[in-house]
């Protein structure tokens, strides 16, 4: 019966246009639609798999504001059992170590873990660190990228698709696995599982419950910082190329010209 | 209603309709219409998650929620270009009837199959000689022994060819008066005696519209819905909900047209700056989302009266409702072709399939003049032509 943790976070939602705030370079999170992260999805459907054929419990953890109570229930529309949310003003503009480290400290707060599941990485910030560094703080065994995954008894098994390849990988629990995009489609939530996460547990918690200090904590105290960003330059229209028999020729052409082949 | 926004549920329900109906969206639906094909696995996908029965009561399956979540889930298909046209019959009118009035077998027998999508029940109420005049319904059940036989004509009943039974309005003979009055019959698609045959409609839809001959179709007692005496109440329950359903229907239709002309016209360019800049083109696009947000206000009005057992104070609602959503739908489509030019009314674009689509919100599931008749002599107190 493993207990599964899920990370998940609240992300602008890719269909609309994301912006960073003029001051401090961190999310503006008044502009665009915020979500649950299309990955977390994938992360939470395979923690309710991994339930479904084991029993067992799922939390999903939440380190975000206010608002991330949207994807927490979201989350919990999906089936998981209950929520922790790390809530406190004095994590804005936290970076990914520190992020990491107060998802470690609320992992530790959860009893009996056997499996933390991630997503490979965010949509929005995109490190793709987060789990390995929560895996490392915890000193459980790291199996990232995983496109499949399977207990038995205290043993996990992923299968680790990366651009190099397929890895076939095992640890004993408890373990970090992180998934990628191809590990499941995950499943909407059932309306009786819209009306039944309202009454699921969500336990709201600050830094200091956690022991963690507000010193190392902020962007203030962040490790990385974001100096400068502009906006990605509108993609410039295409060329289009009318086929007149001599399509396959005038693509080749276009090729050469751009020096790609 | 005392509120201007809907619950956390209602908009995770909202939310979560919307992003099954994206992953199958417009083009699907309008692709499955024109090669004669059905949208089989997006009702049954939506039954699972139990979108398509979240009215239907939780002892049988269902949501035990309200007719306000079923428009909700119907509004949002239909806003992705997907609208489930039997929403409007099946769980909302055939389920509520049967909820409401039905015998403990018939609820035993039917309602779990509402609640998970695995039932498609039609409505017949229309006759040939009967449209708005449902008072000129001929199709009658006469007792044989404990058994039922009917006989009679409808048109334009839609979804049989998908449906496992229609609930069928007919009328019985009053063993005392000899006068006529209304009986539900729960009727089963392949009953002996039982004929339908597709109407050519003009309509890029996968729901097909249907001549049912039922001649000397012969039912056993339960196919009755509930006591003979109450069939009059049972038509009005179900009427408010169908009402309220097809005005989420057509908001849901004018959603998507607008969504899609607002796309355009902020892409495409043919003078210097994209066509959504010029009035002539933005004006009517606000217009269009002014008055579909009234007629959504309207409608969950009429769902909220309703929910709470305002079954009278639902009705002028919910008439109100249909007519101002048929209207904005109508209106939501016609500038959304206009704004397309000539793309408009191309089937890549899929905008012109909308314009009669759009126009059956105005004639069904009752026509605008008839509400219009209903508001002039109930609202107002105006005295009656016909
Ligand atoms: C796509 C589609 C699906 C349908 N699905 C179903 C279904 O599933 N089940 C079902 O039972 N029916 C269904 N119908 C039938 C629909 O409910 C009727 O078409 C509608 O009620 C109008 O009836 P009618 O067609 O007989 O028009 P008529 O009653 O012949 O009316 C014709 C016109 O005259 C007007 N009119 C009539 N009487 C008056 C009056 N007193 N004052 C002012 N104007 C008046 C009407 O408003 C209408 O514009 C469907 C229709 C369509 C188009
Ligand atoms: C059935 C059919 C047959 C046709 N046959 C022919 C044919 O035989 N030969 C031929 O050459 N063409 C033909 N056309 C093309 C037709 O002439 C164009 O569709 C029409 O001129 C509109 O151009 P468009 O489609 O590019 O729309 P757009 O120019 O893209 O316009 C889109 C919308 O924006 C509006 N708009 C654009 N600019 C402005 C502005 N400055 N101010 C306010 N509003 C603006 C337009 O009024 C329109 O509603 C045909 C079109 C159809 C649908």
């Amino acid at each position: 019966m493993p207990n599964i943790v899920v990370l998940v976070k609240q992300v602008p939602d890719t269909y609309s246009e994301r912006k960073l705030s003029e001051g401090d370079h961190t999310l503006d999170r008044d502009f665009a639609d915020a979500v649950l992260d299309e990955i977390n999805e994938r992360a939470i459907e395979e923690a309710l798999q991994i339930k479904e054929a084991h029993d067992g419990e799922v939390t999903v953890l939440c380190v975000g504001p206010d608002r991330a109570t949207d994807a927490i229930r979201k989350g919990l529309s999906m089936g998981a059992d209950k929520a922790i949310h790390v809530l406190d003003d004095a994590l804005h503009g936290s970076d990914l170590l520190q992020t990491a480290k107060v998802l470690a400290a609320a992992i530790r707060t959860v009893e009996d873990v056997d499996l933390v599941i991630a997503g490979n990485e965010a949509s929005d910030g995109a490190g793709g660190a987060v789990p390995a560094v929560v895996a490392e703080l915890l000193g459980y065994p790291q199996l990232t990228h995983a496109r499949e995954v399977t207990v038995d008894g205290t043993t996990v098994k992923v299968t680790r698709e990366t651009e190099d390849g397929l890895t076939h990988l095992e640890a004993s629990l408890p373990a970090v696995v992180s998934v990628g995009e191809k590990i499941n489609e995950p499943r909407y939530p059932s309306f009786k599982g819209i009306m039944a996460a309202k009454k699921k547990p969500v336990e709201t918690v600050d830094i200091a419950d956690l022991g963690v200090d507000a010193g190392d904590v902020g962007l203030a105290n962040a490790w990385s910082t974001v100096v400068e960003a502009a906006p990605k330059p509108p993609r410039e229209a295409g060329q289009r190329v009318e086929d007149d028999g001599d399509g396959g020729v005038k693509i080749a052409e276009y090729l050469v010209g751009q020096k790609l082949i | 209603m005392n509120t201007f926004t809907e619950s956390e549920e209602r908009q995770a329900l909202r939310a979560a309709v919307a992003d099954l109906g994206r992953r199958y969206g417009g083009e699907w639906f309008q692709r499955k219409a024109r090669g004669g094909e059905k949208t089989t696995e997006l009702w049954t996908e939506a039954g699972k998650l139990g979108y398509l029965g979240v009215n239907v009561p939780e002892e049988y399956g269902g949501g035990g929620g309200t007719i306000g979540d079923l428009a909700a889930v119907c509004e949002e298909l239909s806003a992705a270009g997907c609208g489930l046209l039997l929403m409007v019959v099946s769980p909302a009118i055939c389920a509520t009837i049967i909820t409401r009035f039905g015998t403990d077998e018939q609820k035993q027998a039917w309602l779990p199959r509402f609640a998970d999508g695995s039932l498609r029940m039609a409505f017949a109420i229309t006759e040939p000689d009967a449209g708005s005049n449902a008072h000129k319904l001929t199709t009658t059940a006469r007792r044989d022994g404990d058994d039922w036989v009917l006989n009679g004509r409808k048109v334009f009943i839609s979804g049989v060819d998908e449906a496992a039974a229609v609930l069928v309005v007919g009328r019985t003979e009053d063993a005392r008066t000899g006068r006529l009055k209304p009986a539900l019959f729960i009727v089963p698609t392949d009953a002996p005696g039982f004929e339908y045959q597709p109407i050519e409609m003009d309509i890029v839809s996968p729901d097909k519209q249907f001549m049912l001959f039922l001649d000397d179709v012969r039912l056993p007692a339960d196919a009755l819905v509930g006591s003979q005496d109450a069939a009059l109440m049972q038509l009005f329950a179900g009427l408010n909900p169908e009402r309220i359903m097809a005005a989420s229907f057509a908001v849901g239709m004018g959603r998507y047209a607008l969504d899609r002309a607002v796309a355009y016209a902020g892409d495409r360019s043919v003078w210097s700056t994209p066509i959504g800049a010029h009035q002539g083109i933005a004006h009517p696009l606000a217009v269009a989302k002014i008055e579909l947000e009234l007629a959504k206000l309207m409608t969950q009005k009429a769902a909220a009266l309703y929910d709470s057992g305002d079954d009278a104070g639902a009705g002028e609602s919910a008439n109100m409702a249909k007519y101002a959503a048929a209207e904005a739908s109508i209106k939501a489509v016609d500038a959304a072709v206009q704004a397309h030019g000539g793309n408009g009314l191309t089937a890549e674009y899929g905008m012109g399939a909308l314009v009669a689509a759009s126009r059956v919100n105005r004639i069904a599931p009752v026509s605008r003049e008839m509400i219009l008749n209903f508001v002039a002599q109930n609202t107002l107190g105006l005295p009656k032509s016909y």
